[in-house]
């Protein structure tokens, strides 16, 4: 019976070559922008850690001025950085399975086989857990232990980058490099990763790559490493010259997240933040109003705004320009399909029921939303084609929009269920009126 | 030529849900229109606003020391001779952060000592005596910074290393003092940058800060110091005579690639690299802006002209008899096009009310300004034109149908 639907149906379609063509291609369009916008949506908004979210928090305190909020514009929030007392404390309780405290450093690093040359490199300093809470994926080697971060021991993890232009193509696991001038043993070495956006640290750039080499915690302490990334001071009374006094100053500037794997370690990690706000409070620090809070991934993305403003309404745009298209699509078959009733009305007259008329109409729709969906997959590719161009000064630029420039196959599989869902919706309404017509009507009319 | 409004808008009226869709679209593409062009208009505005600096001339070089051998302050005096000798460079200064360049500090000043809420923020850079020169930015009161002037990098809260003057944009000057001189009154500023009070000891033509896209981007105070040895490094800017750009870097910076076992180049790069850098996501987004509408705006002409051709095959019939019975081909024209009109008419009058809903929600969850109506008014004829050109060429076809085919046909 399909078969003779769908023979009836490219007749029908081929009767109005011109018609079609406009069909195909208004659906192809609504499906080329929506998928293309929601790429850029889905590579700014989306959350790099979500099988995680229900494990990994950041742990923030507010430890800033009681005059003003760290951030008048999010008074309700906690600055997104601790201090290093802070830090270095709560990373010291054992109710968390992995902790971290990181932040990033610059330093030149030298060795390898092109060991006349000295590359600038982001430096991570942080503890070990770091590899193992976010799911950094090694090629060579693996992470440190808290004993090196305690130590610290000279251990290095280079990113896959940073590993090919010291090393050639092969593994550096075993080679000694400089850090600027230590000398630091590889231990491993990162597959390629690119968390978009930088969720663990988005206090510079949070579409930048991550760091190219990490370096146990200890390391910031005994080589005096004070971060380059953001260092966020209210006490103008303290001096922060020196890496001891800025240690111990009420700068922010250390991230701290830690893994919790159940409600239970969750409150038991909450309580130990609150009893530690309550006795340095009694000390006299901490003389803002509580807020010690334990944020998942997903909603720090929200409280940091990472989510653009342009990018919400890029996709509401998109939205509406769908929306255009269905419209679009849904008048052009109803006339079609209103053209075509008398034809229904004999088929009726010989015996079609109405369901075998409905179903006719929608195998016609059904093949016009393939067709667009072909045509919507030629233009995705196209519209991220432009959009690979549009970005790439930025990708020179050092914003690393990179990530944009593949679609994911979520993004995919739903760009092709919407086609095929919104071209038999627009379908459905002119095939079930014209179902609904009396045979007699049209046969009277001839 | 006669328009019959009545009867056509009768028609239309039984023609079911037709029309309605046509006109939902129009509506939809009137109030998408009228508020991308408007958004793009403003990013457009933005992209092209002067920075104050002479940009096309200028070129930045980032040094930086990592190890405990490097001296920063023998290292600047030694690249500022270098850079002052190169043949066609006009002048060279050295500052903590560049304009442009995306990074750097801000504070906040107030007139009174502490009082951070009647503060203004604003970006501070710390510059030698001959920045102004460089950037190729006026003074407007007051007088620049003499070399005198410049302290050693900045060395806890050690009084000789304290700044005590500041040079600041016209635009910071006027929010401090909104009625009257700034030049000679003293200041005071959040971050121990400077001395409490400083004194402005002068006021230049705005410019753009060291960040871009951040509300107050011309909020500029310039503070008499090298760089700050925090992260030891330093940032050059460089004055070249017009027109010789290429050259002169290329001769920079085959001078800085010369080994040094203590410090690197971070980078060099034209001043324009950072103000295009800057413009990217405006320039994206208005680009993305332009793209959809002009998509939007053929999808919404193309529904037009698909149902209003399909119409004159479904009429055959009926516009050979109007024919027959004496319309002539300018009533068939004229019908087509009422009939279109009115469509439009009726999409455009709730596209209308659409495009003014899009454009206050908008301004409330964007804070944008609220849609400047004369890009409403604007934009209703532009969708009647494109509604008219879209039935021009099937109201064509229907009038070529003759009065005998039309009546033969079944």
């Amino acid at each position: 019976m399909f078969a003779y639907y769908g023979r009836l149906a490219l007749r029908s379609l081929a009767s109005t070559p011109g018609l079609t063509a406009l069909m195909v291609l208004a659906i192809g369009l609504g499906i080329g922008v929506c998928v293309t916008i929601l790429t850029v949506y889905h590579g700014v908004s989306s959350n790099p850690l979500w099988w995680k979210s229900d494990r990994v928090y950041a742990v923030t305190m507010d430890a800033w001025n009681p005059a003003e909020p760290a951030y008048p514009e999010r008074p309700h929030l906690a600055p997104p950085q601790l201090t290093y007392i802070d830090a270095t404390y709560l990373a010291a309780s054992d109710v968390p399975l992995r902790k971290v405290i990181t932040y990033p450093v610059n330093a030149v690093v030298s060795g390898g086989v092109n060991a006349g040359r000295a590359f600038k490199t982001r430096t991570r300093i942080t503890t070990g857990d770091f590899f193992g809470m976010f799911d950094v994926p090694f090629q060579y080697g693996g992470g440190w232990t808290a004993a090196a971060d305690a130590g610290p021991q000279n251990v290095i993890v280079l990113s896959r980058a940073l590993n090919a232009k010291l090393f050639g193509g092969a593994s550096g696991v075993g080679q000694t490099i400089r850090w600027n001038d230590r000398e630091f043993q590889v231990i491993g070495v990162l597959n390629d990763w690119q968390p978009l956006p930088r969720f663990y640290d988005m206090n510079t750039g949070p579409f930048d790559d991550p760091e190219d080499a990490y370096i146990p915690w200890g390391w910031g302490r005994v080589l005096a490493q004070i971060t380059s990334g953001t260092l966020r001071c209210w006490n103008t009374a303290e001096p922060v010259d020196t890496y001891e006094q800025v240690a111990a100053s009420s700068c922010a500037w250390i991230q701290m997240w830690v893994e919790l794997p159940d409600a239970s370690a969750r409150e038991r990690m909450q309580t130990v933040l609150d009893a530690y706000w309550s006795e340095q409070r009694s000390a006299l620090r901490f003389q803002r109003p509580r807020n010690n809070r334990l944020t998942n991934v997903a909603q720090w993305l929200r409280d940091q705004e990472i989510v653009q403003d342009d990018n919400r309404m890029l996709v509401r745009l998109a939205f509406a320009f769908l929306v255009v298209c269905l419209i679009n699509t849904a008048g052009l078959l109803l006339a079609k399909f209103l053209n075509s009733a008398p034809a229904s009305g004999i088929r009726r007259a010989l015996g079609a029921s109405r369901l075998h008329i409905f179903m006719q109409h929608i195998v016609e729709a059904g093949i016009l939303a393939a067709g667009g969906c072909i045509v919507g997959l030629l233009l995705s590719a196209a519209g991220l084609w432009g959009l690979r161009v549009l970005y790439a000064n930025s990708t020179e630029t050092g914003s690393g929009y990179a990530g944009f420039s593949y679609v994911d196959s979520a993004t995919l599989v739903w760009a092709l269920v919407l086609t095929v869902v919104t071209t038999l919706l627009a379908g459905s309404y002119p095939a079930w009126r014209i179902g609904r017509v009396p045979p007699t009507v049209y046969l009277k009319s001839q | 030529m006669n328009l019959q409004i009545r009867p056509t808008l009768l028609g239309l009226l039984r023609e079911g849900a037709g029309p309605w869709l046509v006109a939902a679209q129009v509506a939809l593409a009137l109030a998408v229109l009228v508020n991308a062009v408007y958004i793009a208009k403003q990013r457009i505005d933005k992209i092209g606003h002067p920075t104050g600096i002479d940009v096309e001339q200028v070129f930045v070089i980032r040094s930086a020391g990592f190890t405990p051998r490097y001296q920063h302050a023998a290292t600047i005096r030694a690249d500022l001779e270098y850079l002052r000798s190169v043949p066609d460079v006009e002048a060279a200064s050295v500052m903590d952060y560049a304009p442009l360049v995306g990074r750097g500090n801000r504070v906040r000043f107030m007139l009174k000592q502490g009082d951070m809420a009647h503060g203004v923020r604003a970006a501070i850079h710390s510059v030698d005596d001959q920045a102004l020169d460089v950037l190729g930015v006026k003074l407007v009161a007051g007088r620049n910074f003499l070399p005198q002037d410049i302290l050693p990098p900045k060395m806890g809260d050690a009084a000789e290393t304290t700044v005590s003057q500041v040079v600041i944009s016209r635009v910071l000057a006027d929010a401090l003092f909104p009625d009257g001189q700034a030049v000679g009154k003293g200041v005071y500023a959040t971050g121990g940058f400077v001395s409490s009070p400083a004194i402005i000891t002068g006021v230049i033509e705005n410019l753009d800060g060291h960040t871009m896209n951040k509300d107050n981007q011309q909020h500029v105070a310039f503070l008499p110091r090298l760089p700050y040895p925090d992260e030891p490094a330093a940032t050059y800017a460089v004055r070249v005579r017009p027109g010789r750009m290429p050259q002169v870097m290329s001769t920079v910076e085959k001078h800085f690639e010369a080994p040094d076992p203590d410090r690197f180049i971070d980078w060099i790069h034209p001043l324009q690299y950072f103000k295009d850098r800057a413009s990217i996501a405006d320039r994206n987004m208005t680009t993305f802006l332009i793209v959809v509408t002009v998509l939007l705006l053929s999808i919404t002409a193309f529904g037009v002209f698909g149902l209003a051709t399909f119409n004159v095959g479904t009429r055959t019939k009926q516009i050979g008899t109007r024919r027959a019975v004496g319309a002539r081909r300018i009533d068939i024209i004229g019908q087509y096009i009422v009939e279109n009109w009115l469509i439009t008419t009726a999409g455009v009058i709730v596209g209308c009310a659409l495009a003014l809903g899009a454009g206050s929600w908008l301004s409330s969850e964007y804070q944008l300004p609220r849609l400047d109506l004369y890009y409403l008014v604007a934009g209703i004829p532009a969708l009647w034109i494109i509604g008219l050109l879209a039935a021009w060429y099937p109201a064509r076809r229907a009038a070529a149908i003759s009065p005998a085919t039309a009546t033969r046909a079944v």
